[in-house]
């Protein structure tokens, strides 16, 4: 008679064994089989007997903290972060030929000056930004051709993407300091 | 008022509410502890790693299947948690001498309840890790080989093989 094998009988406690009606019929004549079946039973029995053990402190508190400072954010936030960035893209490229054109009619090109010139330059510069400052009226925003946006609908997608970004990184903010 | 479902729970800590991920912690934080415990025989160890075991899964939230239990799933990661802790350390921790509560009044029966429990919790803090692992997911996480093949991401056989020799250890020191 062949004996059943430790991975055998493993496997048939495990309930992983195919052929479970042979490996039954044996182990009802095999009493050296039964026995080391009833051994392996045994250390089961064992390993089920242990009790559970009782945590000494609460671990939700430290885990929370935990949580707060990992700088994890929720699906929907890191959504709004991305959105904004998008945002911030959009506007700058939308605001760069505006600011070119101002900045180059403002502006007087620098014909590579040495420190010193340069300093006296920006100086210059500063003072004369300053005087504009004061005498600063607001321009009128010339259309962009392409989308055909009014000056006033230009103002008022800045006024909206201001909001919205103001908006979004309110909502940043308190889920840090939550 | 019914307690929030923890598939509730984990919906709101979704979203970003810390205080719902404190709650599941709360309900969970002793089967975790316990897993925790049995792969690591050291209360300092085992609650350092329980901590460990939600946060790991607080940043896997989103690929949570709202459709399974929460605490099977917790459970996994904890004895993956251990077992990755202990791989990585490779040292001897020192073993706890705390002994379980028995059930019974009696002093001696208590005694040998302890003693037997100590001596159980000792067998298995000195199989390899890997053995360690499959013990716990088998006869405390009531997984299938194959389940416990893909959690540790390893053959089938060597499922079957690691847990035939980490049975066969157990048994030459419980005898």
């Amino acid at each position: 008679m062949t004996h059943l094998s430790d991975e055998i009988l493993n496997e048939y406690l495990d309930d992983a064994f195919s052929d479970r009606i042979s490996a039954e019929k044996h182990l009802a004549e095999c009493a050296d089989c039964a026995a080391r079946l009833a051994a392996l039973q045994a250390l089961f029995t064992q390993l089920d007997s242990l009790p559970e053990m009782t945590l000494s402190r609460d671990l939700a508190a430290p885990v929370m903290r935990r949580v707060r400072g990992s700088g994890f954010l929720p699906r929907w936030l890191t959504l709004t972060m991305v959105l904004q960035a998008a945002l911030a893209l959009i506007v700058t490229m939308v605001a760069a030929p505006f600011v070119i054109e101002f900045a180059s009619a403002s502006m007087p090109a620098l014909e590579a000056p040495s420190l010193t010139e340069t300093i006296v330059e920006v100086q210059l510069q500063w003072m004369a930004w300053l005087d504009a400052l004061s005498q600063f009226e607001v321009p009128s925003v010339p259309t962009i051709p392409a989308a055909d946006i009014s000056s006033l609908s230009f103002l008022f997608v800045l006024a909206a993407v201001s909001i919205l970004w103001l908006v979004g990184n309110g909502l940043l903010l308190r889920n840090q300091n939550k | 008022m019914d307690a929030p479902l923890d598939r509730d729970l984990i919906l709101r800590a979704r979203r970003g509410e810390t205080e719902a991920y404190g709650e599941l912690v709360a309900r969970h934080q002793n089967s975790v502890f316990n897993v925790c415990y049995r792969m690591l025989h050291e209360r300092g160890e085992a609650e350092d790693m329980t901590q460990e075991t939600f946060i790991r899964a607080h940043s896997r939230l989103d690929g949570f299947d709202l459709e399974r239990p929460f605490g099977p799933w917790i459970r996994r990661v904890a004895a993956n948690v251990c077992l990755n802790h202990l791989e990585s350390q490779k040292v001897t921790i020192e073993l706890d001498d705390e002994r379980d509560a028995g059930e019974s009044d009696r002093p001696e029966a208590v005694y040998e309840v302890r003693e037997r429990s100590e001596q159980i919790r000792r067998a298995l803090a000195s199989l390899p890790a890997h053995y360690r692992a499959v013990i716990e997911l088998r006869h405390y996480q009531e997984m299938s080989y194959d389940e416990i093949a893909t959690e540790l991401r390893i053959p089938l056989s060597d499922v079957k093989s690691n847990l035939f020799r980490a049975r066969k250890l157990l048994a030459e020191k419980l005898t």
